[in-house]
C-alpha cells in the first residue's frame, strides 16, 4: 500500500511542474498591458515605462520564470499589481467564502442527489424514476448563471424571502448553493442510480432477496454499501471541479471568493495572482484525485497492483 | 425401441424464401429508440431547431437587428410575442436568428474536437510508447482544468470572436474522444499484432480503421451528443463573463448577458434566451441518454 | 402510458411557471407601454435642487448612528498617494485631508491651508496652514509634515502613482520636476516654487493628502493598512473586496462629525444595493442605476439625486484613415447620431447630450452649436465628400455591458447613412495593447471611450486627447488630431493663471475641436445616487467621489 501511494504521489510531481510551466506561459501569452492600466489614462508613455520597470515586467521571460519557480519553493508568490499587497494577502481572505460555499453546495447536492438516485433505482421504470431522472438531467442542462439570476429574480426580488447576494446570513447561502450544487446533484443522482442498478443485479443481492428479506433493508444494506465506494469516488472528483467552478456563482451572487478573484485578476492582468490561483486550483484537483485514488485502492485491493 | 418425443420445435420450411428474414439493424434500432418517449421528443425538438436554424431569418416576424427606440424593453404582447429588448428589437426574431449562430458554433466546435480527439487517440494507441504517454499526460492536464477556466484561458489569449470560442470549446472536447479511440485502438492493435508485423505501414491504418470504428461508434455518438450540449453551455457562459463572441449578433448567450441589467424591469430578456438554451441542452442530453440506452445490448 | 403523461405534465408545469415569471414582469411594462411616449417624456426630470425623486417622509429616523454606504466598485487602496480610482479617493477622504479641497459647490477652498497666495509670475505658491491640528496619533500637523509627505511622494523608490503629478518623465527617460523647491520658513507656512508656470498645480494639490510623518516612518509603504491622517474619522479596518470602516474622530479640529461610524460596503450587483437601501441595511447608495429608479418610485423614505459629472463620452475617429480624412465625412457622422436618443437609451434620460468637447462642469466650458440629428444633412455631406456609398469601419471599446450597449447604438445610427460598423468589444488590457502602438502600426478606426479629468481643468480634459504630440504611443490622442493653433491655445492656458485670459483661449480651443469633429460627440453622464431621507450631508462630487465629512443621521 505504501509503495503504491508513494508511486502515485511521485508521478504527480512532474505533472505539477509541467502545469506550473504551462500556467506561466499562458499568462504571458495573453495580450494586454497591465502597466498602462495601472499607470492610468493620463499617463504618458514614459510614465508607463516607469511602471513597467517597477513591476518587473521588462525582464526577459526566462528570468521571470526563474524567479517564479524560486518563489514557489520559498513561498514568495510576489505582489499583486493592483495595490501592491502580497499575493498571499490578496488571496487569503477569499478562501473562506469559496470554501464555505463549496461545502454547503456539496452537502445538499450529495444528500438530494444520492437519495434521488436510490429512489430511482428502487422504483425503476415507475413515474418516480422518470421524474427524478428528469430533474437530474435538468441539473446538468441548466446554464448555471441563468439559474442563479432567475432564482434571485423569483426569491429575492419577487418574493423577498432571501437576500440577493453576499454571504452574511444562512439565508444568503441558499440560492448560491442551489445554483452551484445543481450540476453535482444531477451527476450524483444519475451515477448512483446506475451504480445501484448494477449492484442490485449482483448475485448476492438476489440471494438476500431469495432469503425472503424485504426490499428496503436489502437495498440499503447490500446494494448501497457496494455502490457507496463508487459514489464517494465520483463525489470526491466533483469537489475538485467545484472550487474553480465557483466563478459563475460568485459573479452572479456578488460573493468575494476565489473564482471571482481569478476572473477579475485575468481582466486586470494581475499576473502573479492569476498564476497563484491557477496553480492552487490545479494542485487541489490533483491532490483530491490522488486521495480518491488512494482511498479506492485501499478499499478495492484489485486496483493496487496495476 | 421407444421413440423419444423431441422437445425441440423443428420448423419445416418449404423453401428458402419462407425463412424468416434477418431483422434489419436499422429497423431494430428505430424500434428500440421509439420506445423511449423522452428521446423521441428530444429528437423532434432538435429537428425543429435545425429547421429554425435554416429557415429562421425567413420566417421571423421582424428583422433581428431592427431597432425601435420607441418600444424599448416592452414585455410580451400581441405585436412582440416574446417582447423587445433594450434597443426595441423583437426578442423572438432575434432568438430565431440566433439559433443558426448558436447551433452552428456548438456543432462546429464539437466536430472539430471530435476529429482531433480521434486523431490523437489513434496516434496514441497505435504508436504507444512515449508518444502515448505524452498525449495522455496532455489529456490529464486538460482534465485538471475545469471547462470554463480552460475556455476563459484560451479566449483570453486568442481574443474575442466566434472562431476563438469554437477553438476554445473544441479543445476541451478533445480528451474524452481521444480516450475512447485510444483504448479501442490498443485493444485492436493487440489482437492484430501478428498481422501488423507482417503488413506494410499504410495497410495498418486501414485495418485499424475498419476494426476500430464499429466498436466505438456507439460511445462516440453518445459522447458527441452530450458534448454538443456542453458546447452550447460553455459558449453562453463565456458570453456571460464577457469573453464571448460577437455581441451585436443575436447569439443566445450574448443576449442573456446583455439582458442581466434589466432583470428587475424587463425579465423577459433574460428568461427566454435562458429557457431556449436550457431546453436545447436538455434535448441533446436526453437524446444522448436515449441513444446510449438504445445501443446498449444489456438494456432491453 | 403513465410515464409519458407524467413527463408531459412536468414539462408543462415547468413552462407555465416560467411563463408566469416572465409575464409578471412583462405586464408591468405593457401597462407603461400603453402610455407610450409619455413614459419617455417623464424620465430624465431632475428638479433644480438635483432631486429625481424626493421622499415625502421627512420625519424618518435612523435606527442607529452608523452610516453605511454601498458602492458598486471597490476600494483598491488606502494609500492616498497610490490610488487609481475614485472609490479609493472617497474612502481615504474620511481619514485624510489636503491643503485645498473642492467644496460642495465645486469651488476650490482651503482645507488644511487657511489661505494662499500665488505670485504674479505664477511660479511661487505660498500656503498659510491652519494651526492647532493634530494627526490621529497625536503628533502635530505643520509645515514639516507637508514637506515630509512631498519628499515621500517624489522619492522614486516608493513607487507611488502620485509622483507623476510632481515629476514629468520624458520619452528619453529624463525627468523634469515641476517643483523646484519646497520651503518651510516657519511651522505654518509652506512655499512651493515651480520650475515652470503650471496652472493645474493648485487643483492637483486637492489630491495630495497629508499623512502623519511619524506613521510614515513607522510603517513606510505599509501605511495603506494603517492610515493616520487629520480627517474627521479615524481608521478602523479595511477588508479589501468587502468593506472599509472608520469611526468618529472625537479630537477632530474642525466641525465634529455627527455619526459614530462609517462603513463603505462593496456591492457589485445593482439589485442588491437597491434592496439594501430599502431594508435600511444601507443609508446611501452609489451609483444608483437608472433602471432601479422605477423600482423605488413608491418608497416614501428615499431620495434619488442627480448631479453633473465630469465624464465625457465620445467615439474617436482616426483622422489618418482615408475614409475619415475629410472633415465633411466626420461632420456627417455627427449629424447622423441622435444624441437625445443616446441619452434616453443609455441613461433613461438622466444624462446630457454633448454640447461641447468637454462637460459643462469644466471651468471654461462654452456651449457649441449643436449637431442636431438630421439624416438628410448627413447624407448630403457624405455625397459632397464623395462617400455616398458609405464604407466599413471597426469600433473598439470595453467589453462591459454598458459600453457594448453604447457601441451597438452607434452602429445602428451610422447604418442609417450607409456606414457599416463592426463592433469589437475587448478587455481594457487588450485594447490598451492595441491602441498604444507606433503610428505606422496603428489599427484603430473608432474607439468608444470616455474621459474624466479629476482636476476639473480644461487642460486635464483635453491635452491627453487632442494635443498633437499626444498621439499613441505617448498618450490617448487616437483621433490623431493635429492643429497647431489648438495646441497653442492649450499651452497659453496652461501657463497663464489669469482666468479671463484662460477663458478666451479655451473658448477658441473648444471651437476649433468642435468644428473639426475628431470625435463623434455623444453625451455626459450624470452621477446618480440614492439615500434615505433621514440622512443628510453626504453627496457625490462630479468626479464620482463621495463625501461624508458632514454626514448626519436623524435620530
Amino acid at each position: 500500500m505504501g509503495r503504491y501511494a508513494l508511486k502515485r504521489i511521485v508521478s504527480a510531481i512532474p505533472l505539477l511542474i509541467v502545469i506550473s510551466f504551462l500556467i506561466f506561459m499562458f499568462i504571458h501569452l495573453i495580450p494586454g498591458d497591465p502597466a498602462r492600466l495601472i499607470a492610468g489614462k493620463d499617463a504618458t508613455k514614459a510614465d508607463v515605462e516607469l511602471v513597467r520597470e517597477q513591476l518587473g515586467l521588462n525582464e526577459p521571460l526566462p528570468i521571470q520564470y526563474g524567479k517564479y519557480m524560486k518563489g514557489l519553493v520559498t513561498g514568495d508568490l510576489g505582489y499583486s499589481i493592483k495595490n501592491g499587497k502580497t499575493v498571499v494577502e490578496a488571496i487569503a481572505p477569499r478562501f473562506e467564502p469559496t470554501i464555505m460555499l463549496t461545502i454547503s453546495s456539496m452537502i445538499w447536492a450529495t444528500i438530494i442527489g444520492v437519495s434521488l438516485g436510490i429512489i430511482s433505482a428502487v422504483m425503476k421504470g415507475k413515474a418516480v424514476d422518470y421524474i427524478a431522472m428528469l430533474i437530474a438531467i435538468s441539473g446538468i442542462s441548466l446554464p448555471g448563471f441563468w439559474l442563479g439570476l432567475e432564482l434571485i429574480q423569483i426569491f429575492s426580488v419577487g418574493l423577498g424571502w432571501l437576500p440577493t447576494g453576499g454571504l452574511e446570513s444562512w439565508q444568503a447561502y441558499v440560492l448560491p448553493s442551489l445554483t452551484m450544487g445543481s450540476g453535482i446533484m444531477a451527476i450524483l443522482a444519475r451515477f448512483t442510480r446506475s451504480s445501484m442498478l448494477e449492484s442490485m443485479r449482483e448475485d448476492y443481492v438476489r440471494t438476500a432477496r431469495a432469503k425472503g428479506l424485504s426490499e428496503l433493508p436489502v437495498v440499503m444494506r447490500h446494494a448501497f454499501k457496494n455502490s457507496l465506494i463508487e459514489i464517494v469516488t465520483v463525489g470526491g472528483l466533483q469537489i475538485g471541479g467545484l472550487l474553480s467552478g465557483s466563478v459563475m456563482v460568485e459573479t452572479v451572487f456578488s460573493i468575494p471568493g476565489l473564482g471571482r478573484l481569478l476572473v477579475d485578476s485575468i481582466k486586470f492582468r494581475d499576473y502573479k495572482v492569476v498564476q497563484a490561483l491557477l496553480l492552487f486550483f490545479a494542485l487541489e484537483y490533483i491532490v483530491i484525485n490522488l486521495i480518491v485514488d488512494l482511498l479506492y485502492g485501499v478499499i478495492n485491493p484489485k486496483v493496487r497492483y496495476n | 425401441m421407444a421413440e423419444m418425443k423431441s422437445t425441440v420445435n423443428i420448423q419445416n420450411f418449404e423453401d428458402a424464401e419462407a425463412l424468416p428474414k434477418p431483422k434489419s439493424k436499422v429497423k431494430e434500432f428505430v424500434k428500440k429508440f421509439t420506445k423511449r418517449k423522452t428521446a423521441v421528443i428530444s429528437f423532434i425538438f432538435i429537428v425543429l431547431l435545425l429547421l429554425a436554424a435554416i429557415l429562421g431569418p425567413y420566417i421571423a416576424p421582424y428583422d433581428a437587428s431592427q431597432a425601435d427606440y420607441s418600444n424599448l424593453l416592452q414585455g410580451p404582447s400581441a405585436a412582440h410575442i416574446w417582447g423587445t429588448d433594450e434597443f426595441g428589437r423583437d426578442v423572438f426574431s432575434r432568438l430565431l436568428a440566433g439559433t443558426r449562430l448558436s447551433l452552428a458554433s456548438a456543432l462546429s466546435a464539437t466536430i472539430v474536437g471530435t476529429a482531433l480527439g480521434i486523431l490523437f487517440g489513434l496516434i496514441a494507441g497505435f504508436y504507444g510508447g512515449w508518444i502515448d504517454s505524452l498525449i495522455m499526460r496532455c489529456c490529464d492536464i486538460l482534465f485538471s482544468f475545469p471547462d470554463i477556466l480552460l475556455a476563459i484561458a484560451i479566449v483570453a489569449i486568442l481574443g474575442p470572436g466566434m472562431i476563438n470560442v469554437i477553438i476554445a470549446v473544441a479543445v476541451f472536447t478533445v480528451p474524452s474522444f481521444a480516450r475512447i479511440i485510444r483504448s479501442a485502438t490498443i485493444s485492436v492493435k493487440e489482437s492484430l499484432y501478428v498481422e501488423v508485423a507482417r503488413s506494410i505501414g499504410c495497410k495498418n491504418w486501414r485495418i485499424l480503421w475498419v476494426h476500430i470504428f464499429p466498436g466505438t461508434i456507439q460511445s462516440m455518438i453518445v459522447n458527441f451528443t452530450m458534448r454538443v450540449g456542453t458546447a452550447i453551455l460553455a459558449a453562453s457562459s463565456l458570453s456571460f463573463l464577457g469573453f464571448g463572441a460577437n455581441v451585436t449578433e443575436p447569439d443566445w448567450g450574448a443576449m442573456l448577458s446583455q439582458g442581466r441589467n434589466y432583470l428587475n424591469t424587463a425579465p423577459h430578456i433574460v428568461l427566454f434566451p435562458g429557457i431556449l438554451i436550457f431546453l436545447t441542452v436538455l434535448a441533446f442530453n436526453l437524446l444522448g441518454d436515449g441513444l446510449r440506452d438504445t445501443l446498449d445490448p444489456k438494456m432491453s | 402510458m403513465k410515464n409519458y403523461k407524467s413527463i408531459i405534465a412536468v414539462l408543462l408545469a415547468g413552462t407555465m411557471l416560467f411563463s408566469l415569471a416572465g409575464c409578471s414582469g412583462g405586464k408591468k411594462d405593457k401597462d407603461s407601454s400603453s402610455k407610450g411616449n409619455q413614459k419617455t417624456e417623464e424620465t430624465g426630470k431632475v428638479d433644480k435642487d438635483g432631486y429625481i425623486l424626493k421622499g415625502t417622509d421627512t420625519e424618518s429616523k435612523s435606527e442607529d448612528n452608523d452610516l453605511v454606504i454601498a458602492i458598486e466598485g471597490s476600494v483598491s487602496s488606502m494609500d492616498p498617494a497610490n490610488i487609481p480610482d475614485t472609490n479609493a479617493i472617497s474612502a481615504t477622504r474620511g481619514v485624510y485631508e489636503n491643503l485645498v479641497q473642492f467644496n460642495e459647490k465645486n469651488e476650490l477652498v482651503g482645507q488644511l491651508a487657511k489661505d494662499w497666495e500665488i505670485s504674479d509670475d505664477s511660479l511661487t505658491y505660498t500656503f498659510h496652514l491652519n494651526e492647532g491640528i493634530k494627526f490621529h496619533d497625536g503628533t502635530d500637523f505643520n509645515a514639516a509634515a507637508v514637506k515630509a509627505n512631498y519628499d515621500r511622494v517624489v522619492n522614486k523608490d516608493n513607487n507611488l502613482r502620485q509622483r507623476r503629478t510632481f515629476i514629468v518623465t520624458n520619452d528619453d527617460g529624463s525627468e523634469e520636476p515641476r517643483v523646484a523647491s519646497v520651503e518651510t520658513p516657519d511651522d505654518y507656512t509652506v512655499v512651493f516654487k515651480l520650475t515652470k508656470a503650471w496652472s493645474p498645480f493648485i487643483n492637483r494639490l486637492s489630491q495630495f493628502c497629508i499623512i502623519s510623518p511619524k506613521a510614515l516612518e513607522e510603517y513606510g509603504n505599509d501605511i495603506m493598512n494603517h492610515p493616520v491622517g487629520t480627517g474627521p474619522y479615524t481608521f478602523v479596518e479595511w477588508e479589501e473586496g468587502d468593506h472599509t470602516t472608520m469611526k468618529k474622530n472625537d479630537d477632530y479640529w474642525g466641525e465634529k462629525p455627527e455619526v459614530d461610524t462609517v462603513t463603505i460596503k462593496e456591492v457589485p450587483e445593482a439589485g442588491t444595493r437597491t434592496a439594501m437601501l430599502q431594508t435600511g441595511e444601507a443609508d446611501f447608495v452609489y451609483p444608483m442605476p437608472v433602471d432601479q429608479i422605477e423600482a423605488v418610485q413608491d418608497t416614501k423614505n428615499l431620495n434619488v439625486l442627480a448631479a453633473d459629472s465630469n465624464i465625457m463620452r465620445y467615439v474617436t475617429l482616426n483622422m489618418n484613415l482615408p475614409e475619415l480624412k475629410d472633415e465633411k465625412v466626420r461632420q456627417a457622422m455627427n449629424y447622423a447620431i441622435d444624441k437625445n436618443a443616446y441619452v434616453q437609451l443609455m441613461y433613461s434620460g438622466y444624462g446630457k447630450p454633448a454640447t461641447s468637447v468637454v462637460p459643462q462642469i469644466i471651468t471654461g466650458y462654452e456651449e457649441q452649436p449643436a449637431y442636431d440629428f438630421d439624416l438628410d444633412k448627413a447624407k448630403d455631406l457624405l455625397k459632397e465628400a464623395g462617400c455616398e456609398d458609405g464604407f466599413k469601419l471597426t469600433l473598439w471599446g470595453d467589453n462591459s455591458t454598458q459600453e457594448i450597449k453604447g457601441m451597438t447604438f452607434v452602429k445602428q445610427q451610422l447604418e442609417q447613412i450607409g456606414i457599416e460598423v463592426d463592433v469589437e468589444p475587448m478587455e481594457p488590457a487588450t485594447i490598451s495593447d492595441k491602441i498604444y502602438v507606433d503610428a505606422d502600426e496603428a489599427e484603430v478606426n473608432m474607439w468608444y471611450v470616455n474621459w474624466s479629468a479629476s482636476d476639473f481643468t480644461m487642460d486635464g480634459s483635453l491635452r491627453s486627447l487632442l494635443y498633437s504630440s499626444m498621439c499613441p504611443p505617448v498618450s490617448a490622442n487616437t483621433a490623431y488630431y493635429s492643429d497647431k493653433d489648438f495646441d497653442k491655445d492649450l499651452d497659453d492656458g496652461l501657463t497663464n493663471a489669469d482666468s479671463d485670459a484662460q477663458a478666451k483661449v479655451y473658448a477658441d480651443a473648444q471651437k476649433r475641436a468642435w468644428e473639426a469633429c475628431p470625435w463623434l460627440f455623444l453625451g455626459n453622464d450624470q452621477v446618480i445616487y440614492s439615500e434615505k431621507t433621514y440622512l443628510s450631508g453626504v453627496y457625490v462630487s462630479p468626479d464620482g467621489a463621495f463625501n461624508y465629512a458632514h454626514a448626519a443621521l436623524a435620530q
